[in-house]
């Protein structure tokens, strides 16, 4: 198509104005368009004549009535004069429509302080949300505990496979090199001392205490939590969940317990699992580096470690997982129905359950503390 | 050159060890509302795919406006994007965009119209596809499937498209609202001067707005034509398509128009 640039021409004479328009009149060429109408100034009645007029759209006539009203002509009265019938119909469908094309009044943006009352109060209601479904999780807890009929179990291992075996290579990676570091940075300092073998005291506290608690539970927190909303999210963006309800089931019993109840025990184990490979890790580096033998390494954490400390970084891992569980299981039930908000939900459950684990660890600390543990 | 803008030539089309199409061809001139109908699996949805460049045929040749939709140039096949539209079924609307931004963002992106215009455009193309001025500030997720529809059709409006493919426009509305989007469709075609093809299982839509009617079966154009005239053929399937119809109005005791 070889179109002539769109152009307009007015004419006036003592009984009123004509604008004669030539070209093509189209989306693409809506700048040229508008730039010659907006400098017009016409008054009295006005005539359109179109016949050199190539072709016009409902964009271009959308623009050629918005100018001539601004330029001070009522479009009612615009006549039209040699337009092709096709024409003739767009600037005609255009103009009817002109009423409903004024741009609608926009909600005012809230002030500042709006928006952080706001945005406390959403912080409120997720967290008296959370809140609520932990209770009716440990109240489905309680109804399988009485009745163990209704524990899913097959849902149950299905989930354990992914939450628990299936992270086993990321966790044993993950600690393994913690392990390399630490022992590493430790040996750094300690050998300047020549308190080489301090180092395995060190590891050995901070991994089983600290490190592979919390580490594994930022992992799962990343892996597990964030699939959990997901695949809920999706369940429920396709009506599976109303569907599980309507068939009678409880969704609580179905989806939820099994999830929880398998990160709970999932994730001790992964932090055992957590606490070898870091001791493994510092192992290896030991040897080389200052000069431990395995033999000496494992003798020495024999006495260096005591179980206690074990024993309360494994004791954290299931309250972590209940809450990582608890706030995947949350976000994915309660996501709305459209597909943005399963993504937004899972961004946040991340964030969520990485910061409730740093917290209860905090907390955990405290406590721990108190108790000369 | 003829006025074909929508060209489908000898197209085959092997889905594993299925074979969808087995020479399907037809050719739709400008202004024509086409429907394009055929028992499920007989692969219409698959065809309207091929035609607009998803989905590649494993033979044959599909021309939109003149341009090989599958041996043209990357370049020349975006320009063919911009002068068609297309409404999926569910309207395939950007969930994280309100209405408004959805129409705007095909027109930002291709034709982005002076500043004083785009809020009017918008509304115009609201106006258009038959939603009230108020929808633009709405998200997606708020709007009933009609108005879902509807905002579809009007971002595919946006670019002033040539042609437009509509994938099953009324299917999930309720009967009112169909019939008010069969005429929405028509008013396209007669006061905008689109061509439209639309894939629809609505016997109202084929029997009172459509010009032409494709007939898929067995991978083959069974029947091509006038609504009237495709009603008429013999066929076992189309016998029994239209059957449907005339017990429902014998039932009702009316007659078709």
């Amino acid at each position: 198509m070889n179109a002539e640039p769109c152009s307009c021409h007015l004419t006036a004479s003592a009984s009123g104005a004509t604008l004669a328009l030539t070209g093509a009149w189209r989306i693409s060429t809506l700048s040229e368009g508008w730039r010659e109408l907006s400098a017009l100034r016409i008054h009295g009645p006005l005539v359109i004549d179109g016949s050199a007029l190539q072709s016009l759209d409902s964009a271009a006539a959308l623009s050629l009535l918005r100018a001539l009203s601004a330029a001070g002509v009522d479009p009612g009265t615009i006549a039209l004069n040699a337009f092709g019938e096709r024409h003739r119909r767009i600037f005609d469908d255009v103009r009817r429509r002109l009423g409903s094309t004024e741009p609608v009044a926009r909600r005012a943006k809230p002030r500042w302080l709006a928006e952080v009352g706001q945005k406390t109060v959403d912080l409120g209601s997720v967290l008296s949300g959370h809140l609520n479904f932990l209770g009716a999780t440990l109240s489905a807890f309680g109804e399988a505990a009485l009745q163990p009929r209704r524990l899913r179990l097959k849902e149950l291992t299905t989930q354990f496979e992914q939450v628990c075996l299936n992270a086993v290579p990321v966790v044993t990676l993950v600690t393994l090199l913690i392990g390399v570091t630490i022992a590493y940075l430790l040996g750094l300092q300690a050998e300047k001392y020549g308190a080489n073998i301090f180092v395995v005291d060190g590891v050995g506290i901070g991994m089983t205490r600290e490190f592979a608690p919390i580490i594994v539970a930022t992992i799962i927190a990343g892996r597990s939590g964030a699939a959990f909303t997901a695949q809920l999210g999706a369940m429920r963006l396709t009506e599976e969940i109303d569907a599980i309800r309507t068939l009678g089931l409880p969704p609580m019993q179905v989806l939820v317990v099994p999830r929880v109840l398998a990160l709970m025990l999932a994730l001790p184990l992964l932090v055992f699992v957590g606490d070898v490979m870091g001791i493994i890790g510092a192992m290896l580096v030991a040897e080389p580096m200052l000069g431990l033998t395995p033999t000496t390494f494992l003798e020495r954490l024999r006495e260096a470690l005591d179980i206690t400390h074990f024993w309360v970084g494994l004791g954290k891992a299931p309250v972590f997982a209940l809450f990582i569980a608890v706030i995947g299981c949350r976000m994915g039930m309660s996501v709305e129905r459209d597909t943005r908000a399963v993504g937004l939900a899972t961004t946040s459950t991340v964030v969520q359950s990485i910061v409730a684990v740093i917290l209860l660890d905090a907390a955990f600390a405290v406590l721990f503390q108190e108790l000369g543990w | 050159m003829s006025d074909n803008v929508i060209e489908v030539d000898d197209i085959v089309t092997h889905l594993g060890a299925q074979t969808i199409h087995n020479g399907v061809r037809f050719a739709i001139p400008r202004g024509t509302l086409a429907a394009m109908i055929g028992g499920s699996g007989t692969g219409k949805s698959v065809l309207l795919r091929e035609i607009i460049g998803l989905q590649r045929p494993s033979a044959g040749h599909v021309r939109v406006l003149g341009t090989d939709m599958w041996h043209s140039s990357a370049d020349q096949i975006a320009g063919v994007r911009r002068r068609f539209g297309m409404m999926f079924q569910d309207g395939a609307l950007f969930s994280s965009l309100s209405v408004a931004q959805n129409v705007a963002l095909p027109l930002i992106e291709h034709a982005p119209p002076p500043q004083e215009l785009l809020e009017p455009l918008i509304q115009l193309r609201l106006a258009q596809a038959g939603l009230p001025a108020d929808a633009g500030a709405k998200m997606p997720s708020e709007l009933s499937g009609g108005m879902r529809k509807r905002a579809a059709i009007a971002r595919a409006l946006a670019l002033e498209p040539e042609i437009l493919f509509l994938d099953e426009p009324t299917s999930g509305l309720d009967p009112t609202t169909a019939r008010g989007f069969d005429r929405l469709v028509r008013s396209l075609v007669d006061d905008l001067g689109i061509t439209v093809l639309l894939v629809t299982h609505d016997l109202d839509t084929l029997l009172t707005v459509t010009d032409r009617l494709i007939v898929l079966q067995e991978g083959l154009v069974l029947a091509d034509g006038p609504v009237s005239e495709v009603m008429h053929v013999d066929h076992p399937w189309i016998r029994s398509y239209f059957s449907i119809r005339t017990m429902v109005t014998a039932a009702s005791g009316s007659e078709v128009k």
